[in-house]
């Protein structure tokens, strides 16, 4: 059976992709990381001031999502063809994957960080390594997001 | 700048505790602590054990005299350290003193007596009798205080014996234990309960009479202990007592770091250049003369703790960033200064416009104001942070403005601004595009900002090995500077990475001197200082690092698009067009503009703060030193 695609319903996909997926990424990086807060809170709430980048980058997948997401709406009217289609259904798979990344490696490295730092908080800055490099991962996703975009 | 000393000094085990007792009572040296260091001495030297049972009984005698000082609603506070006397006789000998001056004080009588009392009415309450007034025998009091309030305290305790067996308390349960009879057997009961009754209201009036008279002796005993002394004095040695101890148990913890040899002790302690001389005329005189003081020399690779500089208060939001990664070296480059400029820079592209820039201005302005008439120690957690940032925010504020000029973005890119042409280096644009149309121009500026912003932190890098006279690691800075500026000048020279086919081809000579001459050099002068292994890690690492580092400052391009996409959003909604706001869209603009100043600063915030700490921390700041604190009696 061959299975013809419409242009746009694939541009949407890619759409669908990069604003689900980086959600869902952040979601689970927010609630695995703010339940960990919320625990360390009771004992030690001086701490929550420097806990709190780990929330705060599991949001920003959700951001970065947002940013392909729009960028692939203000182009829908020139995605006619198939291969621009493609262009960016391949856009919105990469920024799913890449913060897909992100947030797993934030949900591990940031709980795990939350505990270490009530127990010892000297180890905060060397733990903190692991959270924000997971997160540089999303990053890396982003930029080829983009350039994708920027070709079609 | 004021230089740390290191004094090494030797004495009589006499002295010990007389020398360190003196060295707290100055308050101005922190000891090295011996015990991290005695593989040095080759067994020379062996811990200096304090004698046992001396940090048990300062916690024994204390947690006695915080008993007396219960009963007789003494609060937790201190004398100031003057008042309280110094000794110079051993830790052994100014405890047992504490202890004799202790029993002689009449307060763990006065305190007995109080909790006595308070026994008694308590027991009174429950069995809901009144006490009343009785008349006691004289001959009672000639015995000592101590013997009556034992003799209370026994009877009241056959008292409380006596009520229990009796039943009196427990009428509850006798309640319950009716209810579940039958008829007939209830009548039989009530009829033996009125006995009872009668007789445990007679034995009632009998305990009432006792406790009376108990109450009447523990009163009589107070009264006259108050007589013969003075409650305000007492308070006065339970304060000096409980001083004197807290202070044996510091000397006695301190003196845990010390070294010793068969009859002598052996530390060594930090001081500060202007305070040498005091502290080695200190000690001559606390031994008499028998000791040996010399000043040692630093080791070089030796930790020695830093005096903690004083900022001024509107830097104190950096210190606080810059603390919270680790504490300075003693000779390394103060990263606070320069971060105050960096970190407005890196926050202002990322957040560039000049609205929300104009707000934060504001915003900073007036918590400034604030500032100076609530204390930032009593407002709550929140507050209390943007209280300390408020000169921060004015910063940032104004590094969003100038950048919001060259990016063209009032309240997102309405169109009300246009961008600021600032320059071109190359293909790298300084301004005069707007980011959401023309992304590459911006990711190049990105990466052209980050490898400025690392070149800072490589330059400093360089000044630190100098300072710190580690000159073999001086040259790695500079090849490390000479791979990033050659890895981005054969990126920009042969149009991105996308032809890196040519970088083999026709660039190979260049690639050749930018990028893999530095990389040798930095492996031969890590191999120089470090050894072969580390220098080949170090060049792969440092490989590695340059790449991802540089990609990783592409994050302004991203978050400073994700800012105007998102003002963006809300322009469309509210129907701006070309810089033309209608009535309308004024409240959808507003609310856009107070939910991406909350969400997108915290973010932007967040990752300003990363770039920092990781990205440009990692080249210059070990982070690993210790504050200078010295010792000093609290």
């Amino acid at each position: 059976m061959n299975v013809v695609l419409d242009p746009s319903l694939t541009g949407l996909m890619g759409i669908l992709l990069a604003i689900g997926v980086p959600t869902i990424s952040a979601a689970v990086a927010i609630i695995v990381c703010g339940t960990a807060m919320a625990g360390v809170g009771t004992e030690k709430p001086e701490l929550l001031s420097r806990l709190i980048i780990t929330v705060v980058l599991g949001e920003a997948l959700a951001i970065y999502g947002l940013l392909i997401a729009f960028m692939l709406i203000s182009k829908l009217p020139s995605i006619k063809t198939m291969e621009a289609a493609s262009k960016g259904l391949m856009a919105g798979v990469i920024i799913a994957v890449g913060t897909g990344a992100a947030g797993a490696g934030i949900s591990y490295a940031g709980s795990s960080l939350i505990g270490a730092t009530a127990e010892r908080p000297e180890t905060y800055s060397s733990n903190v390594i692991g959270v924000v490099l997971s997160e540089a991962l999303a990053i890396y996703g982003l930029l080829i997001a983009f350039m994708v975009i920027g070709t079609i | 700048m004021t230089e740390m000393r290191k004094l090494a000094v030797i004495l009589f085990e006499d002295h010990v505790d007389a020398v360190i007792r003196s060295l707290g009572e100055a308050g101005v040296v922190q000891f090295v602590n011996m015990r991290e260091k005695l593989e040095v001495w080759k067994g020379a030297l062996v811990p200096y054990e304090v004698p046992t049972g001396i940090l048990t009984k300062c916690s024994d005698i204390l947690s006695r005299i915080e008993a007396s000082s219960r009963g007789l609603n003494i609060g937790p506070e201190e004398l100031p350290s003057e008042e309280i006397p110094v000794r110079n006789e051993p830790i052994e000998e100014v405890l047992l003193g504490v202890e004799r001056k202790l029993a002689e004080l009449p307060a763990e009588s006065l305190a007995k007596s109080s909790i006595l009392l308070s026994r008694i009415d308590e027991l009174a309450q429950a069995l809901e009798v009144k006490l009343e007034g009785v008349t006691i025998e004289e001959s009672l009091l000639e015995k000592s205080a101590e013997e009556v309030l034992s003799e209370i305290e026994h009877g009241l305790s056959e008292i409380e014996e006596d009520v229990s067996t009796s039943g009196l308390m427990d009428r509850k349960a006798l309640a319950d234990r009716m209810k579940a009879l039958t008829l007939e057997e209830r009548i039989e009961v009530g009829r033996k309960l009125l006995e009872l009754r009668k007789y445990l209201t007679d034995t009632r009036l009998t305990f009432a009479k006792k406790l009376s008279r108990l109450r009447k002796i523990a009163e009589m005993v107070r009264q006259s202990i108050e007589a013969k002394t003075k409650l305000g004095e007492i308070r006065e040695d339970l304060l000096t007592l409980r001083g004197t101890v807290r202070r044996e148990r510091q000397v006695a913890e301190a003196e845990q770091k010390l070294a010793r040899t068969a009859k002598t002790i052996y530390f060594e302690v930090w001081v500060r250049d202007a305070h040498v001389k005091e502290i080695v005329e200190r000690i001559q005189k606390t031994t008499d003369g028998n000791c040996i003081t010399s000043e040692e020399p630093i080791g070089h690779d030796e930790k020695q703790p830093t005096i903690p500089k004083p900022v001024p208060s509107f830097m104190s939001a950096f210190e606080k960033l810059t603390l919270a990664s680790g504490y300075p070296s003693a000779h390394e480059v103060n990263p606070i200064p320069i971060m105050m400029i960096t970190f407005p820079i890196l926050f202002g592209i990322m957040f560039a416009d000049v609205g929300q820039g104009a707000i934060f201005v504001v915003l900073g302005a007036l918590l400034t104001y604030f500032k100076r008439k609530i204390k930032p120690e009593e407002a709550g957690d929140i507050v209390r942070y943007f209280l300390i940032s408020s000169e921060m925010f004015i910063l940032l504020g104004l590094a969003a403005i100038f950048w919001g000029f060259v990016f063209g973005e009032f309240f997102g890119p309405s169109g009300v601004l246009h961008p600021m042409n600032l320059g071109r280096i190359g293909p790298f644009y300084i301004g005069g595009f707007e980011p959401m149309h023309e992304p590459m121009k911006m990711i190049r500026f990105a990466l052209l900002i980050g490898a400025l912003h690392m070149s800072l932190g490589l330059g400093l890098k360089l000044i630190n090995c100098i300072k710190e006279r580690h000159f073999k690691h001086a040259p790695i800075p500079v090849a490390w500077l000479w791979l990033l500026w050659g890895g981005l000048s054969m990126w920009s020279y042969w149009g991105g990475i996308s032809s890196i086919s040519r970088w083999f081809a026709q660039g190979m000579v260049m690639l050749a001197g930018l990028v893999i001459t530095p990389l040798i050099l930095l492996v031969i002068f890590t191999a120089i200082a470090e050894g072969v292994m580390e220098g080949i890690g170090f060049g792969v690492e440092v490989f590695a690092e340059t790449l991802s580092h540089t990609l990783s400052y592409g994050r302004l391009m991203a978050l400073g698009l994700v800012h105007s996409v998102m003002n963006y959003l809300f322009l469309v909604l509210g129907g701006v067009e070309h810089g033309h706001f209608p009535p309308m869209s004024i409240p959808i603009v507003a609310t856009g503009t107070v939910l991406v100043m909350i969400i997108e600063g915290l973010i932007v915030f967040v990752h300003t703060l990363r770039l920092h700490w990781i990205e440009w921390f990692s080249k210059f700041y070990s982070g690993e030193g210790i504050p200078f604190k010295p010792f000093k009696f609290t």
